[in-house]
């Protein structure tokens, strides 16, 4: 059996608000394996925060069960629970020297006070942020708040920590240090990390797993990569990166996972079909990411080596180009109403200024870049 | 009229009415501060005067001040200074009980408002600011009344006649004192991320454990500046205390209204400015305490 740190088995969660009742989480069930880095992603409102406070404790599921290294978690107060939290405003004690707001937990767990200051200057060490026990909160920068949240919560050795949105009140820069560092400090020390965020950039870069969630459903959960590549829902491939849907009609299943799928302007595509597509043909949407698409004049450039039937190839007008830095953004048309987006590196900036706006040009793409998912 | 022209007729109207306008917002606050302060002023400064009558300042003088505390007034006087320390000793009594008690439950009522989900809380919210609105007379009047239905239960009930004293002085301030504690305490509870309670929890603090480490020491300050602002009213009160007080209980603003009831003697404007000072300071500690930035604590 694999050793789960954390388990989510068909978890409700429903909000009195006003005399009516808010499903703030909807039939949840995942597996977090020990040692993951665990996203949960989606936009606020969707119930990542209190997927959160349901593992913490602050909060108690309307039906379903908890289970935390195997234990039910029912009846467990958020202080008896081995989790741990960093919060989003950091929620430091402001009374409390910084020192002190590490050894708090320490103290807590009844660990003699010389000892407590030991592990209290290790786990500043560990947060790079050594010398500031005697300062109050106040008196740290945000980024050096944060530091000290995560001090504190490492401090007590958690079988899970559980991070809210931790960088969301740090500028981009410092973000992104962050996110480099958070991670490292993960794979250091080895603890399973639940991170909820929105920011989808942040979930691909530091997650094994990301969780997308909406209106309280999980959604998909997977790698960054099989989020990224093959979403199975509209709303996640939505939520994830920029794409293309094109609208179109299913007219053939075939039994590789691939499908026919027949555009509005009368063409016939093969497209790859998503786990969660829909039992009967009709109405489908074909996702394609924009950096998937390539653009060529001559159409013998696409002969690389891989095979010609596996590859989409169609007469499109080029309407308009966008310059954005590392890429250029190009709006292309198919026939009279499809509208697809493609992006290209600036690599060769020569082949890009061969591109006049108002040109017939191919696009072309390898069918396996490409998800057939329910409109 | 055409768009875009400008209709001087309602720039000079609306020029007139500004002007009008900031005149009003400069003698406003003059004349407020005024009418506050000039009966107050006029106290203080006769206090200081060296004649007996309020007819004309004829100089600077401390005797009144001296009076008071070696016992020498007129004769037409029944000021003793033994019985007005005894008075004040009533005053500092019956404020520090009451304020104690009142301290403890409106800490208490401000918590369960600030945290506690139960019925009939918004109710209770109203209620907490009843002491604050109506009217003192009205308050003094039904305690007086509810003393005496307890003490004629008690009466019927154990067949001992009890009469009022420091216990029903103290029940009524702290009555009425609860209220301000509570609203104070609670503007604190309010400014508090309650985060840092959650966060207590889940670094292993128990409700008990989370209260003291962490939820009192950052309401303390706003829990002080309560029991100020109650200590300060009990003082201060008259008019409760009045109709509360039994024989030999007078508080000193009761026994500076005996005193006036012969005469308005420069003793009592020299009492009235002591106590005057003495409720300024603590307002002023209280109203520190309540300033004090909740994240810096």
């Amino acid at each position: 059996m694999p050793s789960y740190d954390v388990e989510l088995k068909d978890i409700v969660k429903d909000f009195e608000s006003g005399g009516g009742s808010v499903r703030a989480v909807d039939h949840v069930s995942v597996e977090i394996a020990d040692g993951e880095f665990f996203a949960l992603l989606g936009p606020s409102g969707c119930g990542k925060t209190t997927t959160l406070r349901l593992i913490a404790g602050f909060e108690q599921p309307t039906a379903g069960h908890i289970l935390i290294r195997g234990r039910a978690m029912e009846g467990i107060p958020a202080y008896h629970r081995p989790v741990n939290t960093v919060f989003q405003d950091y929620a430091l004690f402001p009374h409390l020297t910084v020192e002190q707001n590490i050894m708090f937990g320490l103290q807590m767990e009844g660990v003699h006070k010389r000892e407590a200051l030991k592990l209290a200057g290790e786990s500043l060490e560990m947060v790079r942020l050594p010398g500031v026990g005697e300062r109050k909160p106040h008196q740290l920068s945000g980024g050096q708040q944060q530091r000290v949240a995560l001090a504190r919560a490492l401090v007590k050795q958690p079988a899970v920590l559980l991070l809210d949105e931790p960088l969301g009140a740090l500028d981009l820069k410092l973000r992104k240090n962050m996110q480099y560092e958070l991670k490292a400090l993960q794979r250091d020390v080895g603890i399973t990390f639940i991170y909820v965020t929105h920011d989808q950039e942040e979930a691909i870069t530091m997650a094994d797993r990301i969780a997308v969630m909406n209106e309280g459903v999980m959604l998909q959960v997977g790698t960054p990569k099989e989020i990224y590549e093959h979403p199975q829902t509209h709303f996640v491939a939505d939520f994830i990166g920029e794409t293309n849907f094109i609208a179109g009609a299913l007219i053939e299943r075939g039994a590789d996972g691939y499908g026919s799928v027949r555009l509005q302007d009368g063409s016939v595509i093969r497209a790859q079909l998503s786990e969660t597509l829909g039992g009967s043909a009709g109405a489908v949407t074909v996702a394609i990411r924009p950096e998937r698409i390539g653009i060529s004049t001559i159409p013998k450039a696409l002969e690389g080596g891989t095979n010609p039937s596996e590859i989409t190839m169609l007469e499109a007008l080029l309407v308009d180009s966008q310059y954005i830095g590392t890429d250029t953004r190009f709006t292309l048309r198919i026939g009279e109403s499809i509208e697809l987006v493609a992006r290209l590196q600036n690599v060769n900036e020569r082949e890009h200024a061969a591109l006049r706006i108002g040109q017939k040009v191919k696009v072309f793409w390898q069918d396996s870049s490409t998800t057939v998912l329910d409109r | 009229m055409r768009q875009g022209l400008i209709n001087e007729g309602a720039m000079g109207r609306n020029r007139v009415i500004r002007r009008l306008g900031s005149a009003g917002l400069w003698l406003n606050p003059v004349f407020a501060y005024f009418f506050l302060w000039a009966p107050i002023l006029i106290l203080v400064l006769f206090s200081f005067n060296e004649s007996r009558s309020v007819a004309s300042f004829t100089g600077f003088t401390l005797k009144w001040y001296s009076n008071i505390l070696n016992n020498v007034m007129g004769a037409e006087s029944a000021f003793s200074t033994e019985i007005m320390l005894n008075a004040f000793r009533n005053s500092l009594f019956v404020g520090t009980v009451a304020t104690a008690i009142s301290t403890v439950l409106g800490t208490m009522i401000a918590l369960a408002m600030a945290r506690g989900r139960f019925r009939g809380k918004r109710l209770l919210d109203g209620l907490l600011f009843l002491p604050v609105v109506i009217p003192e007379i009205t308050q003094a009047i039904s305690l007086a009344i509810f003393f005496k239905v307890v003490f004629d239960w008690v009466a019927l009930i154990s067949g001992e006649r009890m009469f009022p004293g420091f216990h029903t002085i103290i029940a009524a301030h702290v009555t009425f004192n609860i209220s301000y504690v509570a609203i104070v305490a609670r503007a604190r509870l309010a400014d508090m991320n309650p985060q840092l309670e959650e966060a207590a929890n889940d670094l292993g603090a128990n409700p008990w454990q989370t209260f003291w480490r962490v939820t009192f020491p950052l309401i303390l300050p706003g829990v002080i500046s309560g029991a100020l602002l109650a200590f300060t009213l009990s003082l201060d009160d008259f008019v409760i205390t009045f109709f509360t007080a039994g024989v030999g209980t007078s508080t000193l603003p009761v026994f500076v209204y005996g005193l006036l009831k012969l005469t308005v003697t420069p003793e009592v404007n020299a009492i009235s400015t002591i106590m005057m000072v003495l409720s300024t300071i603590l307002i002023g500690i209280s109203l520190a305490m309540q300033g004090r930035n909740a994240s810096r604590a």
